[in-house]
């Protein structure tokens, strides 16, 4: 019997020492791009997921019972902040029954806190310019630099969540600015012939790559955010491109490729599928891949590549 | 805040046809404190009555437990949760009005719902409420003066995800109390769910595939005699950003309806089977316009058929929680 028990306690042992190390926080993440860089800054001590995909429209993520399911254990939630999630979040979030991560608890975080936000609208918001964010434009994490301000928040928060790896967030989230800057630098010049160029978004989420950028939006495929092209508007639109020589309108996997396409054929441009959130087109695994794949296919378009001009 | 209008050609009722003012509904919801966060609905309704509809605070500082406590809206299947204007098709199916309530269980009490630790979303409910007499609003009777009358619920709910886009739902619901005379008064039903989402259309394409059966009963002197029960399925069918098609086919035994009546026009109970179809045309997240056709028919009563057309519309302002899943 005691050889037996013995027998136990090796194998149990065995089993624990082959058992992969748990990472001291589960984070969890309304968008693929805010999980990147919380693993990136946690690196081993994280595991970062996103509850909406790459491929997926962060204003209509369904507030699945999964979602509540999927965070129930989560030492932190970091929401994207500026409404982008007021949908779907306000549901899930209680629906977890999990206090360390409701608005207010330690582990709650606002990624949007200290980014320099953009289109904060002034006077008075109204539903008549289409559904309006009243916070301002949500969709910060298309700047590289917006990303960096996340990082040293997340650094922050996992420190005083898990104090003896503090050290190693700091030195993440360096790291992270470090790579960050010198892959800005890249994409800068690869840009730099296009500054002042127009571009025509499906949806008004372009702004900070734009203002980064030195890009230009001359319109949307959606008249006012969040109501669908009608035909008078693609119409309209396609004709003030053409008079304009506006060339490239730009679409996320989740819209209608049928109207960006139909917005290029008429004005004799290119329509061109970009992901503007991690995941959301194979190669766009990260932060870093998401813009490498950004800049690679609007330098394309822009410059006439895409379109088979020399 | 949400206004809906209901317009309506029904030849079997003594009505003017046209479109009328049913109800302006004000949600306000805020966080309390640390501890509790504060919903209410107001409900203003077309003959100038003010029904604060539900009136409650939830907790959710206790680990894997949610608790409600106010004047709430039940957690029993899945149609008594939606409030009117969430309805998927203009009319409730029939067997709401005649075991339930047509807009679900609205009481005071106290609910406390436990996610369980299986892998899925595994959800038990429990909940006790004041025994209050039956009226039109509440069709069972828990109106007994004891003290030890204490009306309760009980709610399973497991929902999976079948892959990317499709959940699997299923429900199980059971409400019983004492009635006025004495005898014990219950519901019970089962629901099954299962919705389509594709994640890289969400917000234009999908569907929802919804069966639900509900039975009101009562148990005197140990026998159980079965009052009214009934159910539906459904499906609703989203085509694009602005356009959902849905169709329902439902059935209510011993129940009444509006259409049918006695030759003195008195409400007299039958079997009722209705289908429905409606178009919704949904231009933006904030307001839609619906147009519903039925036909019902009944074993008894002065109209053995009955045909309706109706026309609705819904517009809000302000900000509105999500709707659930």
């Amino acid at each position: 019997m005691k050889s037996l028990i013995r027998f136990g306690l090796a194998c149990g042992l065995a089993a624990l020492a082959a058992a992969p190390a748990h990472a001291n926080l589960k984070v969890a993440t309304s968008l693929t791009d805010l999980a990147s860089v919380a693993q990136f800054v946690g690196g081993t001590h994280v595991t970062a997921q996103s509850l909406c995909r790459g491929y997926e429209d962060p204003h209509f993520v369904p507030a699945k019972p999964s979602l509540m399911k999927a965070i129930q254990h989560a030492d932190v939630f970091v929401s994207t902040g500026l409404e982008l999630d007021a949908g779907w979040l306000p549901l899930v979030l209680p629906g977890s029954r999990n206090p360390k991560i409701q608005p207010g608890a330690k582990g709650f975080v606002d990624a949007s806190e200290g980014v320099q936000v953009l289109e904060k609208p002034t006077g008075t918001v109204s539903r008549a310019a289409g559904d309006v964010h009243p916070l301002g434009n949500p969709h910060y994490y298309l700047d590289p630099k917006a990303l960096e301000v996340v990082a040293h928040h997340l650094a922050e928060v996992f420190s005083r969540l898990d104090p003896a790896n503090a050290d190693a967030y700091a030195a993440n989230a360096k790291s992270f600015d470090e790579k960050m800057d010198a892959s800005l630098e890249k994409w800068q010049k690869e840009m730099d012939p296009y500054k002042g160029a127009p571009i025509v978004p499906y949806h008004k989420n372009f702004i900070y790559f734009i203002d980064r950028f030195g890009l230009k939006e001359f319109g949307n495929v959606e008249p006012k955010p969040g109501i669908p092209p009608t035909p008078r508007h693609i119409a309209e639109l396609a004709e003030a491109m053409k008079k304009s020589g506006v060339k490239v309108v730009a679409y996320e996997p989740y819209y209608k490729a049928d109207a960006a396409n139909e917005v290029a054929k008429r004005s004799g441009g290119i329509a061109v599928e970009v992901a503007t959130e991690v995941g959301g087109l194979p190669g766009t695994d990260d932060v870093f891949a998401k813009f490498d794949a950004l800049v690679s296919t609007l330098t394309g378009a822009l410059s006439g590549r895409a379109r088979g001009q020399k | 805040m949400n206004a809906l209008f209901t317009g309506q050609a029904a030849h079997n009722l003594q009505q003017p046809y046209g479109l009328d003012f049913d109800e302006a509904e004000i949600s306000l919801i805020s966080v309390v404190d640390p501890y509790w966060t504060f919903t209410s609905n107001i409900v203003f309704v077309g003959n100038g009555e003010v029904d604060p509809e539900e009136v409650w605070v939830r907790n959710t500082s206790i680990p894997g437990i949610q608790l409600k406590l106010g004047k709430l809206r039940g957690t029993f299947g899945k149609h008594g949760l939606l409030h009117t204007h969430a309805f998927p098709f203009i009319q409730a199916p029939v067997v709401m009005a005649n075991t339930i309530g047509n807009e679900g269980f609205k009481d005071p009490g106290l609910e406390a719902s436990w996610l369980t630790p299986l892998p899925w979303f595994s959800e038990l409910t429990g909940g006790v409420y004041r025994g209050i007499e039956a009226d039109d609003e509440h069709p069972l009777d828990f109106g007994s003066s004891a003290h030890d009358n204490i009306p309760f619920l009980g709610h399973f709910k497991n929902l999976v995800d079948l892959n990317d886009a499709t959940t699997l739902e299923l429900g199980q619901s059971l409400l019983q109390g004492r009635g006025a005379d004495g005898n014990h008064h219950l519901a019970f039903g089962g629901d099954v769910t299962v919705r389509n989402v594709p994640p890289r259309s969400s917000n234009r394409h999908g569907w929802i595939l919804q069966g639900e059966y509900i039975q009101k009963g009562s148990r005197a002197g140990g026998s159980y005699v079965r009052e009214q029960d009934g159910g539906y399925a459904s499906l609703q069918y989203r085509l694009s950003q602005i356009w959902w098609i849905g169709v329902r086919g439902d059935q209510a035994r011993d129940s009444f309806a509006d259409f049918v009546v006695d030759e003195a026009g008195s409400p007299i109970p039958s079997k009722v089977t209705r289908g429905s179809v409606n178009l919704a045309w949904t231009p933006s997240e904030f307001s839609f316009l619906r147009l519903e056709y039925s036909h019902a028919k009944s074993d008894a009563g002065i109209h053995p058929t009955d045909d309706r057309l109706m026309l609705q519309l819904s517009y809000t302002i302000g900000y509105h929680p999500a709707h659930a899943y």
